[in-house]
């Protein structure tokens, strides 16, 4: 019902735009139709750079080099067999390229193709970078395909540049691309496989810890934001009619950067409004660099005060309102309306213990964090881990969940070996945690956070969620999950909160919604890293309970890490004592209280 | 090539590689302690060229006069920029910081377009630097190339014996190790910081006053591109690390002035080695050659 309004005043409204789009000719001088263009394309490049850096995270400062890219690329196939050589006038045009003739149509999408291959080649040693350092090597290669551009004459007539690209982009060419990317990406974005991309771009580790291969979704992401910098770049092109190397300077990213800090990073609402105030405001201050007269008098304009006034916009925007206009939000029907609410089961063969960890070791350097540690745990127990800080409690649930390599020993998982496997190969076999320092995806949702432990269970693929419509497996699946992961949360208690922003809730709220997060990865096995920290003693006590009836309900077998030793004594099974690295005793509770070394580990010598 | 060509690259190479090193050094000190990549290092060094060229050719100030109130003037302008720009998002998300420094690198080019024009100037070059010394019969060499290694070692000498012999030194390294501790152990951590800027600041003033000397002109985007490539040698050396930001200079003029020497053919691609390098460093040694590991802590 909601949705279909909502699908309807979209129809509406995009109607009515494209009705006003169709006047625009006789309406609008050809001034406001440069503007509306730029809109367009301007609007096209800020959604491919914010699916980059806004949704998943990745800080590319190498936008200008795929507009580059995609300019040349759609120029070269377009431009006639003659044209091309009266333009090539210091060497020639190497032979091939001379007859190759595209329409435009075919040729803007080749120009996004061929950005998205180049931006796939980058992608693959580059983004194993993090941060900054992803943000001096983009746009390095942004400078380095500019340098190409400029030493090869033959392919591109280097830094003469291009003239005469027919004007092919019309409004309703650069607006209908828009229109197509903005549903892609819309449509992308609301399943959860965009969600999984924005879990990326808040908490890597944990996203890995839900079975993603984080590296991919990157790579991916990358590429397909470069395809939109190649289109863009290619309109661009177009509409300008000429292009050279100077064109795609740094200068040409930082603006896209603009639009999408002051629309808001992550918001897709942001990056449209963005465009229209950047690029009307870029225009409107042309008139500072060009002379002014008022009756008698001439003001001489100042060349440079443009981008004076635009870069003193930029840091006045980061310094007093960092999240942009819209911030992370997006724009929807639903304000217009008053709210209303929503509404929304699974088991194995195998005998034998569920992981058994033998003669493990884990060093850096010389520094012994874990040494020769043995022991086994059969399906259905709760098995404490304890010891004092510095125990390697910590280290141990990092090697068993992937993030550290083990310096020798095995670690078997339902009997086959997991020591050594990738933190989402290990999640992929059936093992789930939650961190001590609690790592939410914190801008999203609290359901989305769920739904992000899902995905690795989900078949569909990610170019699927492009057109929903057409593969509807993404429908189906994703709402399966969605229906799922409101049970899940409402068996913690988070039902009412659903659709609040996960760092938003109070502490203990966002520790049981870890759990969820980590019981949507459909595990067999569940490592909880201090649960009932900064709990007090009636909310331990819920979790004490809650703990046997996870592990009733959903089968688990479970093992924590805990401080609090009145959950520790009462929850589990059999309880491992680590101190420093060494395990030093094992046993039911009762055994361990009794151990003179397990008291002697907490307390010091001569304590017992 | 003869000896006497090869020694003039090498000299070169030495002394375009030590102007890279000098500017490195400000982006270590930064992003060792703030983590920042102070994308507007590359454009105080052409402030520094700026104010000499004003003290010396339109105030008619003696050179030496006027490199000393650039160096001055410019420390300042180093100082303004982390005051109104970045000490306001000391606790933002680093990558505010990082937009913001987009934004000011922005400002200052563009600033300087306004006020100094976008046209390229001449700089004085005092004659006892220029007039070449012939060694041999035949091989020339040029003072300023020996110069400015000289003068840039011997600053880089200072700045390691101030970060490692005195107490804001100690508090300066403290401060990159962390910056909580530090807080609590009574530094004041702000005016550390601000030391920190003032320096990198000071050499990037004595490196673009240099910079300009052997280009003999300035103009506003002089500093974009020496800038983005002392970052790149600064990473390459391993950020954070001073005699790494030192290195890595010097062998990023070598691989510049040295590639075109022996493949002249390359000539137009010279820009494009830093960001090779940068790449090959990333893929192979991402903490640089003397850089340290930062781990992210699960």
């Amino acid at each position: 019902m909601r949705r279909a309004r909502n699908l309807l005043l979209t129809i509406i409204s995009a109607a009515l735009f494209a009705l006003f789009l169709d006047k625009a000719p006789e309406l609008l001088n050809g001034y406001w139709q440069r503007i509306l263009n730029l809109i367009a394309i301007n609007a096209i490049l800020a959604l491919s750079l914010n699916l980059i850096y806004g949704m998943t995270g990745m800080f590319s400062l190498g936008h200008a080099g795929f507009m580059a890219i995609g300019a040349y690329v759609s120029a070269l196939l377009i431009l006639t067999p003659a044209q091309k050589n009266a333009m090539w006038i210091l060497e020639d045009i190497y032979p091939w390229l001379l007859h190759v003739n595209t329409p435009f149509i075919i040729s803007i999408i080749i120009a996004g193709l061929v950005a998205a291959f180049f931006g796939w080649l980058i992608a693959l040693p580059v983004l194993r970078l993090g941060g900054d350092y992803l943000g001096i090597a983009t746009l390095g290669f942004a400078e380095i395909i500019r340098i190409l551009i400029t030493n090869t004459p033959r392919l591109t007539n280097g830094s003469l540049g291009l003239k005469g690209i027919p004007a092919h982009t019309t409004l309703f060419m650069s607006w209908g691309c828009l229109a197509i990317v903005l549903l892609c990406m819309v449509c992308m974005l609301q399943s959860n496989f965009g969600g999984v991309m924005k879990a990326v771009r808040d908490d890597e580790v944990a996203t890995k810890m839900m079975g993603i291969n984080t590296f991919r979704v990157k790579v991916l992401a990358f590429t397909l934001g470069c395809f939109g910098g190649g289109l863009g770049g290619a309109l661009m092109g177009n509409l300008i009619t000429t292009i050279d190397p100077r064109m795609f300077m740094i200068t040409q990213t930082y603006n896209i950067l603009m639009i999408i800090v002051v629309g808001g990073l992550g918001s897709v609402t942001g990056s449209l409004i963005g465009s229209v105030l950047v690029t009307t405001m870029l225009e409107w201050l042309r008139f500072v660099e060009n002379p002014i007269t008022i009756g008698s008098i001439n003001i001489p304009g100042i060349p440079g005060m443009r981008m004076v006034i635009f870069s003193l916009l930029l840091i006045v925007v980061i310094i007093f309102r960092r999240e942009g206009i819209m911030g992370m939000r997006e724009f929807s029907w639903d304000i217009f309306f008053p709210k209303r609410k929503a509404k929304p089961k699974e088991s194995d063969s195998y005998s034998g213990p569920v992981l058994e960890v033998k003669n493990l070791c884990l060093k850096f350097g010389g520094l012994t964090a874990i040494e020769d540690l043995s022991f086994n745990i059969n399906h259905g127990q709760i098995i404490g881990l304890i010891g004092p800080n510095g125990a390697g409690k910590t280290s141990a649930f990092n090697v068993i969940s992937g993030f550290y390599k083990p310096t020798s020993g095995e670690i078997k998982f339902m009997g086959h070996q997991i020591g050594g496997l990738r933190p989402d190969q290990v999640c992929r076999a059936g093992i789930a945690r939650t961190f001590q320092n609690i790592r939410l995806f914190g801008n999203e949702s609290v359901i989305r956070n769920v739904m992000v432990g899902a995905r690795i269970r989900q078949k569909y693929s990610w170019w699927m969620t492009l057109l929903p419509f057409i593969f509807t497996d993404v429908i189906r699946e994703d709402s399966t999950v969605r229906a799922r992961a409101l049970e899940f949360l409402s068996q913690l208690g988070l039902e009412d909160v659903a659709h609040e922003k996960a760092s938003s809730l109070p502490y203990g709220a966002q520790r049981r919604l870890e759990i969820a997060r980590a019981l949507a990865t459909s595990p067999k096995f569940l490592l909880l890293d201090e649960p009932a920290a900064g709990m007090n003693p009636q909310e331990s006590e819920e979790l004490m309970k809650f703990i046997r009836r996870l592990r009733d309900e959903f089968d688990l077998t479970i093992l924590l890490i805990e401080h609090d030793m009145k959950v520790v004594m009462n929850v589990c099974d059999y309880i491992q004592v680590l101190d420093q690295g060494v395990h030093i005793a094992q046993g039911t509770p009762e055994e361990i209280k009794a151990n003179p070394r397990v008291v002697e580990a907490y307390l010091g010598k001569g304590a017992a | 090539m003869n000896l006497n060509i090869f020694i003039q690259h090498f000299i070169n190479a030495l002394s375009l590689g030590s102007l890279y090193g000098l500017v490195a050094v400000g982006y270590t000190m930064v992003y060792g302690i703030l983590r920042l990549i102070n994308f507007a290092h590359g454009d105080i060094f052409m402030l520094g060229a700026y104010f000499v060229y004003f003290a010396t050719i339109v105030y008619k100030l003696p050179w030496a006069v006027g490199v000393i109130i650039a160096i001055i003037l410019t420390t300042i302008c180093g100082l303004l920029v982390d005051r109104i720009a970045y000490k306001p998002l000391r606790e933002a998300p680093r990558i505010s910081a990082l937009i913001s420094a987009i934004g000011v690198s922005f400002f200052i080019e563009n600033f300087a377009v306004v006020v100094f024009t976008g046209m390229p100037r001449p700089v004085v070059q005092p004659k006892i630097l220029m007039e070449p010394i012939i060694i041999n019969g035949d091989i020339r060499l040029i003072p300023l190339g020996i110069l400015v290694p000289v003068v840039a070692f011997i600053l880089v000498a200072g700045l390691l014996w101030l970060l490692y012999c005195t107490k804001p030194g100690l508090a300066m390294r403290a401060i990159s190790f962390d910056i909580e501790t530090t807080r609590m152990m009574g530094v004041s951590v702000n005016k550390i910081i601000a030391l920190a800027f003032g320096l990198g600041s000071a050499l990037a003033a004595v490196a673009g006053i240099m910079w300009a000397l052997r280009y003999p002109r300035v103009e506003p985007f002089m500093g974009m591109t020496p800038g983005i490539k002392a970052f790149i040698a600064a990473v390459f050396g391993g950020i954070g690390s001073v005699p790494g930001a030192m290195i890595g200079g010097l062998i990023l003029g070598f691989v510049e002035i040295m590639s075109v020497a022996f493949f002249p053919t390359l000539s137009g691609y010279k820009d494009a080695f830093a960001f090779m390098l940068l790449i090959m460093i990333l893929l192979f040694k991402p903490t640089g050659l003397l850089g340290e590991r930062l781990e992210d802590k699960i």
